[in-house]
Order: C-alpha cells, then structure tokens, then sequence
C-alpha cells in the first residue's frame, strides 16, 4: 500500500513539472504585451518563431484571418500533370504566401483536388485572396497582322448576318479598317520594352459604317480594339457562338484586355486578336521586381534565363516593329511594339495601377505559375474585432464557470471538495501542457470542449463523494467509506468518461477544422479527468491511514 | 452535518409515470416532426450544410432592415435574409443568401461593397464571411451524418457490453428522447444547426447515458437484494430515491459551468450552451421518467427477474 502512494506521488510531480516546462512558451507569451513582442521578434526573429512554435496557438475564429479551401480544376491537364498538379500548387502558393508575409500561414493539402490555406491576422481579404487564386500564366504572344484579322472579321460577319432574318441592305464595299486614320487620339496602355526609350502614338480609327454585326461594335485603336462596355457582352456572347468560333482560326486567339480604360466618357475593355504560339512563357522568369517606369508609373521589370533570354532575343529580334502582347492567365496585360532586340530583360507595365498591384504581380511571377487554375470553394473570413471579442468572452466565461465550481465545491463537500478542486486544477494543467506539446490550435469549440471537461470531471467527483457520504450514513469507518465509494463510484464515472469519448471521436474522423478542435480537446480533457479525479484525488485521500472524521 | 440539497426523500416516481409519458411522447413526436422537416431542407440549417455566403458585421449607427433588404436586392440577392444580432455591439447584422462562391465570384465581398456604396456615411464594419460552395455544403452533411451514425453505433455497443438486454433498451429509448427533445427545441427556436449544435446534442446523448447509467446502476444494486415480486416498484423508487441526490447535483455542476458559457460566452457558442442546458435537463429527467419506467413496464408485463 505505501509503495503504490509513492508511485502515484512521484507521478504527478513529474506530470506537473512536465506541464509547467511545456507551458512555459505560452504564459511567457501571454505576460508580454504587444510592445514587448513586437520587440522581441525584431530583436531575434529566428528565436522568436521557436518560442512561438511551442505555445498553444489561438485559431482563426479567436485570432481573426482568413480560411480558404481551393479546388485545383485538373480536367485540362494530362494525367502525367495531373498527379502532382495538386502538389505544385500547394508549392507555389506557399511561395507566394510567403513573400507576401503572413505569419505563421498554413497551407495543406486536403483529399486529392484539394488545398486548405490559413492565414491568421489577414486584414486585406481581397488581395490576400488575390494572391492566392490567380493562376499567374504569362506568356508572350504576338499580334495577329491587321490583313489576317480583317479577313477573320469579314468573316464573322458574315455569318452572324446571315443569321440576321430581318436583312438590310447588303455590305457595302469592303473597307479595311486600318485604312482609316483620324487625330482623334486616345492614349492606349502601351509602354517601350526597357532598352529603347521613345514615345508612342496610337492610331485611331472612326466607327466603321455598314452593317457589320461584330465589326461595328469594334473600335480599332493602334493594333487592337476598344469595345463600349455594354458592347463587350455581345462580343463575349458572339466568341462563344460555336459558328463564329469555325471563323477563327486554330493559330489565332482573341483575348480581352486585364484592364478597363475610359473613353469619351464610357467604360471601354480592350480586345486583341494574338497569335496562338506562345512565343516566351512565364516559367523563363529568373526575377521580377516592381518599379516606376519614367512616368512614374508602377511597373515590373523582369530578367530572364539564359535560354530565356536566348528566345526573347530571337524573338524580338525577328519581329521589331511589331507588337508583342505580354499575358497574364488569358488577358493582355499590354502589347507594347517591339523597337528593338531585347536579349534578356523587360518591363510589364499595368497601366495606371497602383504600386502594390505591381508588387503583388512581381510576387506571383517569382513564385510561378499554377500548374493548373483554381477555384475557391470555400472562405471563411473572421474581422480582427470579432477575433478579441471572441477571445475574451471565451476566456471570461471559463473562468467563471470554474471559479463557480471550484467554489460550490468548497461550500458542498469543504475539505473533501477541496480536494476534488485540486484535481479539477490539475486536469486543466495537464490538458493545456498536452495541448501545448501537440502544437494544438486553441479555437473557439475548443474552449466549450475545456468547459465540457471540466463540467465531467466534476461530475466524476460529486459521484464519488456522494457515494462516500451515503456510505458513512449506513455506519462504516471513515477508511471503509472512501475505500468503498470510490470502488463502487469507478463504474458510473468509468461509463459517463467513455460514452463522451466517442463521441469525441467520432466528431475527430467526420469533423474539419473548428471541430476538430473540440473533439481533440475533450477527448483529452476527459481521458485526463479518470486520471486527476479518481487516482489523484484517491492517493489524497489515502495519505493517511485511518481518520477519525472527514471532513465531507 | 454535511451541506445537503437534497435530503432523505421517498417520491413516487413510478407512480407518476402516467403523466410523464404523455410528455415524453409530446416531446419525442416533436422531435420527429422537427427530424422530418430538416431533411426535406425546411430547417435552418447552418451554411456550412446548406452553402451560400453569410456576412456578420455592424454599422456604426442603425439601419433599417428593410432598406438593406432593398440593397442586397438591386445588387443581385433576392433571396438575402438579414438579421439583427443580439450582440454588445450594436447595429450587428446578419445577411444571409444562397449564392455561393463560383470561379470568379467573391459574393462575401460583393455584399460587403454594395452595403458600404449604399450607406456612405454609415461606417461598415466587417466582423466575418462565410461562404460555402454546393460541393462542400454536400460532402459536410455527409460528415455530420457519419460523425451521427458512429456515435450512436457506439454508444449502443457500449450500451449492449455493459447493461443486460432490458436496462440496456430502455437507456438507448431514454437517450433517444433527450436528442429528439433538444432537436425540437432547436427547431422551434428556429436555431441555426451548425456543426457545433450537432455536437452538443452527441454530448449531451452521453451526458444523458451516463444519468441513466447512475439511476440504473443503483436500481440493479438494489434489486439484487430484493426476493419478492411485490417489492419490485418499491425497489425501483427507492433506487432513484437513493440516487436523486447525486443526479441532481451532477447535473447541477454541469449546468454551472454550461449557464455561465451561454450568458458570457458570446454568440458563436451559445446556440451550442442553450442545446446543452436542454440535454442536461432533459436528461437527468429521462432518467427518472422514462428510462426507469420503461423498465418497470416491461417487467410488470413480461416478468423475467421475477418470476
């Protein structure tokens, strides 16, 4: 009987010291406040993120941030890039997470198709969502010749006239439409490739005249077109039109502009008619810096590899005078004419941005391109207010509840509750060092799954002393009466601790996230429980042999 | 003398099984009307089952819900449904709509842009965003649905292990009277059914277990030593009699602790309390009036202990 108490001691000193080592990170890290963190990192960044690492971390709903889950569209891909589509992805956004800034990001894959990002303390939900999502293709491609893309819109014309049963009169006289010039001027997004500085004048021409469908709603400017918004969607419909699509060639393609421009009082979109081929592609980028181009407006200047370079050499070298449109994800960001050859180095400029769009897009190139696009299939956004204020009622309302309990306690069974209290204290020790070691993210759920535990492990005292005060009723000793209401009592609480336990298990394999938490948190708090309010309350209790009262 | 809430007591409560069924059976059908109507989709359940977007946030000085019903209307949400908070925030709302995310839409901002274009001198705050897509609403019910099933699966092959055949039904029909009973609360209150509503009434289906468990561990005890059959209602009071102290003062303690997270624990978490409070009732109430009569029927009409 002696050695057994030892043993029990021995334990819970050990269990004790063991907690307060694993919790140490995480008070040392509530003591600071924000002044003093803010200086620690700063002052050893690398030690800070060690310390961090090993402190219970708040969740999302108690830190404020953003959760997404993105589905990567895999059904253009070959089964080849398919296969590790997924994780390339991942790869790539974490890259891109990390030159944005974000501390302490989470970025896991999820099933076969799916990416789970979590970044705390996001305030900029729409470039943070930015970041992530957009695919980042570029590539280089160069412009249709006019005499080509006239032929291609004659033709198109011609079939969506056709259809039109209320004719009017017939097309008149051809005209090309380049043929016509005016001093109207309107200034199109187009900026020197960096080595040749110069200046730019676009050409306009006036609205075409006859009864061209798709060509009247085109307004050619330089070597592409400008469209009136509300004219946009018709064209959009008209390029989706099966019979039109036969008109346009495989090697050509027909791409809108990244940006909206403003002519004449209205909102226009820009339309450009490109070669297919890709000339350059994104993934011959060794950097990409944002910067201020000569009208001081923000650009990024990017460097090529050496077969990189080698090609856009080639390229530009081949085709001066002509425009090389740059792309991002299918839209052209600009097309600027190519005054001369170019070996290793260029400038995307964005055209009236400001400097963080810039930044961003220098942050994606660098990072690379998605292997494959992605769509957000679920966000969860939490404001930084809603964060505190969760934090603080949650915290708040744990206190409470275990003060109120602690005390009742005190105030039903005095001494013998007191000792159940020192149990109940212990049980929340031990499950936040468990917590703390496990790397375990406290949220919100995971506070109700603290104040569930505490609520059971309670209960497994009250079954125990009651247990021990109807035992003394019928007349047995002080000794017999613990002996025996803790033998009979094991039971009951042996059967409330496990019909809890799965259902927290259950909630862990079928839950995500939030739930997650919860399931975790009681589960452990409740296997913790057998232990702190049976065996430890018990090794008290037998501390001393005999007793003349008890205090109960 | 030791502190006692609950002295030497000798109730009926057999006696009174009469009345508490016709209650129970009111509570268990309106638990099943309340089951129906959720799957034929007329419950409020949480965006995470049903997808679409949901925006909590507060404006610095009221607004009228019906001029933002307008708003979310001309924007493009007919079906957006807005609701004040009780919160210590004031002016807090809630919008809700089924459109959910597709694959360049971020609905979440659209609402909050159209809300800080409509009311430009009313400061928008933005609290949270949710927004669910059809594909993962779908395969979150189908979780919630197998985190159901294999809790209750275990619980009832706990139940079979540890009780014989009777003790052992009449628990799982007493367990299944407390979730319908909270289900229907949740109903009736209109309370969104999130994830964490579905796991508190799984806990407090154990929390009601483990009730049982306490009455009918003693009612077991007791009739052990009983010989006769006349004796055998006597005994079955008795057990609960004996036992009421120690039901009520566990559900008490545990009450404690989930009354204070409803009042101070914020909203996220109090849907979640107010299910508990109701099971933990609930449940130390099934004990008394369900399980143990039902035992005590099915004994009175097929004797086995007593023969």
């Amino acid at each position: 009987m002696q050695r057994r108490v030892t043993w029990v001691w021995v334990l819970i000193a050990v269990l004790l010291s063991g907690s307060a080592y694993a919790l140490w990170p995480t008070i040392r890290i509530a003591a600071m406040d924000d002044a003093r963190r803010q200086a620690a990192e700063e002052k050893d960044p690398a030690a800070w993120m060690r310390l961090k690492r090993k402190a219970i971390k708040l969740g999302l709903d108690l830190r404020g941030g953003m959760r997404v889950v993105m589905e990567v569209d895999k059904s253009k891909l070959n089964p080849a890039e398919a296969k590790d589509a997924v994780d390339r992805a991942k790869e790539i956004i974490r890259n891109r997470v990390d030159q944005f800034g974000v501390s302490e990001p989470l970025i896991q894959k999820q099933g076969q198709d799916r990416i789970v990002i979590e970044l705390p303390g996001i305030t900029d939900v729409r470039r943070a969502q930015e970041l992530i999502g957009r695919t980042a293709q570029l590539e280089f491609k160069l412009l249709e010749p006019r005499e080509n893309v006239q032929r291609i819109l004659d033709r198109i014309d011609l079939v969506l006239e056709a259809r039109d049963t209320t004719r009017r009169e017939p097309v008149p006289e051809e005209e090309d439409i380049f043929d016509i010039f005016s001093d109207t001027i309107a200034r199109a997004d187009t900026a020197q490739l960096v080595d040749v500085p110069g200046d730019i004048t676009a050409e306009l021409a006036p609205p075409p005249i006859g009864e061209r469908p798709f060509t009247t709603l085109l307004e050619p400017v330089g070597n592409w077109f400008r469209v009136v918004r509300e004219d946009a969607a018709w064209i959009r419909r008209w390029l989706e039109d099966p019979d039109v699509r036969t008109e346009i060639p495989p090697d050509v393609q027909v791409a809108w502009g990244s940006k909206t421009g403003y002519a004449g009082g209205l909102a226009v979109e820009y339309l450009y008619f490109l070669k297919s081929n890709v000339e350059l592609s994104g993934k011959y980028l060794t950097d990409a810096q944002p910067s201020f181009d000569q009208f001081r407006k923000p650009v990024v200047n990017f460097t090529l590899t050496r077969a990189g370079g080698r090609i856009f050499a080639r390229v530009t070298g081949a085709n001066i005078g002509k425009s090389l449109a740059i792309v991002l994800d299918d839209r052209v960001v600009s097309a600027p004419e190519i005054q001369s050859r170019i070996p290793d180095r260029g400038q995307i400029t964005l055209g009236g941005s400001d400097y963080e769009e810039a930044a961003d897009l220098a942050i994606v190139l660098r990072a690379g391109a998605l292997p494959a696009p992605v769509n957000i299939i679920e966000s969860n956004v939490i404001g930084p207010s809603l964060g505190a204020d969760s934090i603080k009622k949650g915290l708040t309302s744990v206190m409470i509840g275990i003060s109120l309990v602690l005390l009742f306690m005190l105030f039903y069974y005095r001494l013998s509750g007191a000792i159940a209290d020192l149990a109940l204290l212990m049980n929340i020790i031990f499950l936040m060092a468990v917590m703390a070691t496990l790397h375990a993210t406290l949220t919100m759920p995971g506070i109700a799954g603290i104040i569930l535990t505490v609520g059971i492990s309670v209960d497994a005292n009250v079954l125990i002393l009651e247990r021990i005060r109807e035992e003394l009723r019928t007349g047995k000793t002080v000794r017999a009466s613990i002996d025996a209401g803790y033998k009979r009592a094991l039971v009951a609480i042996v059967d409330a601790h496990i019909t809890t336990l799965i259902t927290a298990l259950a909630l862990f394999m079928f839950g995500t996230g939030p739930i997650k938490g919860f399931a975790v948190t009681l589960a452990w708090g409740v296997g913790i429980s057998l232990f702190t309010a049976y065996v430890i309350t018990k090794a008290i209790f037998d501390l001393r042999k005999g007793y003349k009262t008890l205090s109960i | 003398m030791p502190m006692r809430i609950i002295g030497k007591t000798s109730i009926d409560f057999i006696g009174l099984r009469r009345i508490s069924f016709y209650l129970s059976a009111f509570l268990v059908l309106a638990g099943l009307y309340s089951l129906v109507m959720i799957f034929s989709g007329r419950g409020n359940l949480g965006i995470e089952f049903a997808g679409g977007t949901m925006v909590q946030g507060n404006f610095d000085s009221p607004v009228e819900i019906g001029e933002m019903r307008r708003v979310m209307s001309e924007a493009g949400f007919d079906d957006a449904t807005i609701q004040e908070l009780q919160r210590d925030v004031a002016n807090s709302y809630v919008i809700r709509t089924r459109a959910a995310p597709g694959k360049d839409v971020k609905i979440g901002m659209q609402i909050e842009d159209a809300l800080r274009a409509a009311f430009p001198d009313n400061e928008f705050h933005l609290d949270s965003i949710h927004e669910v897509g059809p594909a993962i609403g779908k395969e979150l019910r189908q979780d919630a649905g197998l985190a159901i099933l294999v809790s209750l699966v275990g619980i009832l092959l706990y139940i079979a292990l540890r009780f014989d055949f009777r003790f052992g039904v009449a628990a799982t029909i007493a367990t299944f009277h407390d979730v319908m009973t909270v289900l229907a609360v949740v109903y009736f209150l209109d309370k969104e059914i999130t994830i964490l509503v579905i796991s508190a009434l799984l806990t407090l289906a154990g929390y009601s277990l483990t009730d049982t468990v306490v009455v009918f561990d003693r009612i077991r005890e007791n009739l052990k030593k009983l010989r006769r059959k006349s004796q055998f209602v006597d005994g079955v009071n008795l057990s609960i009699n004996d036992v009421l102290s120690r039901t009520v003062i566990t559900s008490l303690t545990s009450l404690l602790v989930v009354v204070v997270l409803f009042i101070a624990g914020g909203e996220v978490l109090r849907d979640f309390a107010m299910a508990l409070i109701c099971g933990i009732v609930i449940g130390t109430y099934s004990s008394v009036f369900v399980a143990s009569p039902v035992y005590v029927e099915w004994e009175n009409r097929r004797p086995r202990r007593f023969k």
